[in-house]
């Protein structure tokens, strides 16, 4: 997908993101700091207390030791985190070749649930059941797009608290990936327009309109599949999308 | 320790075990103060009802209840307590509003700096500390005043 409006479209989502992976990555990073500068000052003081060798000093030092391993323990744990939102980062600024490839889209789909997470966190619990899927012959990108996507629209849907539910089922030939959210819902109006390029029911300067007709040039188009959705207003809204394992091969 | 031979206590509220973590590692090292972490806003809520505190330290998102809701919930428990919103979320909306709404003592940003943080804490315990002194004292001056009126209207009652 390289047409204007849609990179345009793909920068506004990102960007729509930006702060809340800065959060994301800055609450680690404020532990990994504080975590080297009390372990560099008990180094400092662990010395000292080895020379003085006194049962005291001996228990002190050891005491300073313990702290500074529980506090690698947490460091790492905070890299860890810091990674797999950069690799999320990583995996939607790929482009996608010439040819489909065969990925594993649970994985990707979790990348890019990774980074929208970092918009819902604390207000919206997420739960995922991911069935057991082959590789599937696909844009890979393009289809993150479209995950994204339905994640920020799902996030934008709830007001305050909610979930979001997200499966993956292979069915037949085909894998169905959903998307549910607790959010409230779309009006019958807004339901007939969803995919109509331009219709956005976001205040100015967060929706775009073009989210929804993108998913479905990506699904449809580049994919042979299907997207559609089930919507009350006041009870959320669930999208489906079909993706067929293998593309049709052109006549050879 | 201030005079009384109380520890000052601090509460850090982060929905981030981590944040507590390091934090809690940093205060034990460099002071001597009681130092209480808590991922659940609503049991640091329930905390702060049940005993003196003299700073709260809190993240601004967390699930439930937000930085700006608990503080102003620690606030009418404990007037005294200094109040500061520790927040990864570069948001000055969510700034203004705090000062606004639970007068807070200091802002911070992650990734924080562990000097700045320790000098807002010392900074925020002694203010504490202060201001319970003065309720203690305009307590004392009542109880003063109040017993001379006493001893005043007797007085005038032997007298008249």
């Amino acid at each position: 997908m390289s047409s204007p409006a849609a990179e345009l479209h793909q920068m506004a989502a990102v960007g729509r993101l930006l702060a809340g992976i800065v959060h994301e990555i800055n609450t680690p990073l404020g532990s990994i700091f504080s975590n080297n500068e009390v372990m560099l000052r008990s180094l400092d003081m662990i010395g000292p207390l080895l020379a003085e060798g006194t049962p005291e000093a001996l228990a002190r030092a050891g005491k300073l030791v313990a702290t500074c391993q529980s506090l690698g323990a947490v460091d790492r744990i905070a890299c860890e985190r810091i990674r797999a939102v950069i690799r999320g980062l990583k995996t939607l600024s790929r482009v996608d070749g010439a040819e489909p490839r065969r990925v594993d889209l649970n994985l990707h789909l979790m990348d890019t649930l990774k980074l929208a997470q970092a918009e819902f966190r604390g207000r919206i619990a997420v739960e995922t059941d991911l069935g057991e899927l082959p590789e599937v012959e696909c844009y890979p990108q393009m289809l993150n797009q479209v995950f994204l996507n339905l994640l920020v629209n799902a996030g934008q849907a709830i007001e305050g608290e909610g979930r979001i539910a997200v499966r993956t089922r292979l069915e037949g030939d085909t894998v169905h990936i959903s998307i549910a959210d607790s959010g409230r819902g779309m009006t019958p109006e807004a339901q007939a327009r969803a995919f109509e390029p331009g219709f956005t029911t976001k205040p100015v300067g967060e929706g775009t309109g073009l989210g929804l007709p993108i998913s479905r040039e990506i699904v449809e188009e580049k994919h042979c599949g299907s997207i559609d959705f089930e919507s009350r207003p006041g009870a959320g809204t669930t999208f489906h999308i079909r993706i067929p394992v293998q593309q049709k091969r052109s006549a050879p | 320790m201030s005079p009384n031979g109380a520890q000052p206590s601090i509460m850090i509220v982060d929905d981030e075990e981590m944040v507590i973590a390091s934090i809690k590692a940093f205060l034990q090292l460099e002071t001597e103060y009681a130092v209480h972490g808590f991922t659940d806003p609503e049991e640091a809520a329930r905390f702060a009802e049940g005993q003196p505190v003299d700073v709260a330290v809190s993240d601004y998102l967390m699930p439930k209840m937000n930085g700006i809701q608990l503080l102003a919930r620690i606030k009418e428990k404990q007037p005294e307590a200094s109040r500061v919103l520790l927040t990864g979320h570069a948001d000055k909306q969510s700034a203004i509003q705090a000062i606004n709404q639970v007068s807070l003592f200091q802002y911070l940003e992650k990734p924080w700096d562990n000097e700045q943080l320790l000098l807002v804490i010392q900074s925020g315990a002694e203010r504490a500390r202060l201001f319970r002194e003065l309720r203690t004292k305009v307590e004392q001056l009542d109880s003063a005043n109040s017993s001379l009126k006493d001893v005043q209207k007797r007085l005038l009652e032997a007298f008249l």
